[in-house]
């Protein structure tokens, strides 16, 4: 499976925003804006499968909603998202548009159903327009096609200067304040408990970033057929609030 | 020990070697044209003890090419590496199945893998059903099971994998042990549906929500090249039980139908179910279910 593709410099690093200390500083408040809920891209209609395991019974407190958390980081993200993220963060750095091309599709086939697609191609597109408003869309070379929103994050990161870690850990937060959102709106979780959660999750998102990092080619794709099976469900389930 | 070797290996280049390096090789390559408006099987080259049936045309000489895959052995054990490939020619439109289940034994002490390959190739106007009797892991069974199908031009394709863990008739379930079940189907090089399923009994994903859910039977259905996806996937909701251990998807033009539970037959029903409602929009004609299934 693409083995063409390397993976030898994710751990290079060429900022674009100019001062060195100034530039850290930067590539922080960079990470904290793209990775903030109030990012315009729409993030928030989302719940990836969620709301259909709350609807199945599948989760249904805090202690089950961690558990799903937990599964979904180590056998979802760790294996998908941030290892790709990865890829795609060292093939901007590169101008290495065979790989880009590459992973990004890799990605749209490992989706699961109908709306984990839409989900990507949506968010993908979202944020490719809201960069090209902020004069920061890359020319050369230009996004994929359609590219999903992985790819678009990747750049997103690479042009605020910030450390292919970072851009993984801040991926990750992204994705578990947005989980912890569906959570608050539609279980409903207390916001102490989301805060708990945090607390709980916290620690597995380093390890899943370390895991994600050590991963080969071969290693990569979700095992997640629960969250399949939920996320397919949802397409017909009667009442609800988010559109995966 | 040569009286062993006899009873489990017939084909004359077994392995001798009783370590991790031991490798039985299995091959079937099956090539299948138009000849003269009617679908013909051009090519059968076999190696080890996988073999086919005479080909044969219940539906009409003008129809589908069914043909029955035999595996004599009757399953997989350490050290078995099976590759079938099938290749699909334009114009023309063939039914793969099995005349039994396939079986994946319990590792030998040492805990030697077998693998199961099966690459599926279309070309531009062909149609391949790759419909095989499910498959049956024996607690302790080590492997890999990987499906490739590549599809050109508007080639269509429709199968399933049913894979049942353990023998819950004896009490034997599936508690150790590791499988992983691997899909890749592209469309002229472009991949549209990548999977895979580590099954491991061990893991936190077996029993967890998110993963198996303790289900220890499974199926995956796909079809692709269906000229109406979306009119497919309403139909398959009308027409079969609903229920939270199965739904229907689409994505990327492929149809993806998947089961998790606990029985074979309600998984298989569920399969057959849906190939009677695909058939005729994939094909244009009625499921004509293999007479061998019933057997």
């Amino acid at each position: 499976m693409h083995r063409g593709i390397t993976t030898t410099s994710i751990g290079t690093l060429m900022p674009t925003e100019s001062g060195s200390g100034q530039g850290d500083d930067l590539a922080l408040l960079g990470l904290l804006q793209l990775v903030s809920p109030a990012l315009p891209i729409g993030a928030f209609a989302f719940s990836q499968g969620l709301e259909s395991a709350f609807e199945l019974g599948w989760v249904s407190d805090e202690a089950s909603l961690g558990d799903w958390l937990e599964g979904v980081l180590a056998d979802g993200l760790t294996r998908c998202e941030l290892p790709v993220l990865a890829r795609l963060y060292a093939a901007w750095a590169e101008g290495d548009e065979p790989a880009l091309v590459a992973w990004d599709r890799w990605l749209a086939a490992n989706r699961e159903t109908a709306e984990l697609v839409a989900e990507d191609s949506r968010l993908g597109a979202s944020l490719a327009r809201l960069l090209g408003s902020l004069g920061l869309a890359p020319d050369a070379p230009e996004l994929p096609a359609e590219a999903g929103h992985v790819t678009v994050f990747a750049w997103a990161a690479r042009v605020r200067g910030i450390a292919p870690r970072q851009a993984l850990l801040g991926f990750a937060w992204a994705w578990l304040e947005n989980q912890l959102a569906v959570a608050c709106k539609a279980l409903p979780l207390g916001h102490t408990a989301a805060q708990q959660l945090v607390e709980r999750v916290r620690p597995a998102l380093v390890h899943a970033v370390d895991e994600a990092l050590s991963l080969g080619d071969d290693e990569l794709g979700p095992a997640l057929p629960g969250l399949a099976l939920a996320s397919a469900l949802h397409e017909t389930q009667y009442s609800r609030l988010f559109r995966s | 020990m040569t009286a062993r070797l006899d009873l489990r290996a017939p084909c004359p280049d077994s392995g001798h070697r009783f370590d991790a390096g031991r490798r039985w090789v299995a091959s079937l390559e099956l090539g299948f044209a138009a000849r003269r408006g009617a679908t013909r099987m051009i090519r059968a080259r076999h190696q080890g003890p996988l073999r086919v049936q005479r080909p044969f045309y219940p539906e009409g000489r003008d129809e589908a090419c069914h043909v029955y895959l035999l595996h004599p052995p009757g399953g997989l054990v350490s050290g078995d590496a099976l590759t079938i490939r099938a290749r699909v020619e334009a114009g023309t439109r063939v039914l793969l199945t099995t005349p039994a289940a396939n079986k994946l034994y319990r590792a030998d002490s040492h805990g030697v893998a077998w693998r199961q390959h099966t690459e599926l190739e279309v070309a531009d106007g062909g149609v391949l059903e790759w419909l095989p009797q499910e498959t049956i892991a024996f607690d302790g069974s080590w492997g890999e099971q990987a499906t490739s199908i590549d599809l050109s031009g508007n080639a269509r394709c429709l199968g399933w994998e049913v894979l049942a863990l353990g023998r819950p008739a004896s009490h034997l379930p599936y508690v150790s042990g590791r499988i992983e079940q691997r899909f890749a189907l592209r469309r002229d090089g472009k991949p549209l549906w990548l999977e895979r399923q580590p099954l491991d009994p061990r893991h936190p994903r077996f029993h967890g929500r998110w993963g198996q859910g303790g289900a220890s039977v499974q199926a995956t259905l796909w079809a692709v090249g269906l000229a109406d996806g979306r009119e497919a996937i309403e139909a398959l909701r009308e027409a079969l039980p609903a229920g939270p251990r199965w739904a229907v998807t689409l994505r990327h033009g492929v149809l993806l139908l998947r089961y998790l539970g606990q029985e074979r037959n309600a998984a298989w029903s569920l399969c057959e179910a849906a190939w009677r409602v695909l058939r005729p929009r994939l094909v244009g004609r009625e499921a004509h279910p293999p007479r061998i299934w019933f057997t």
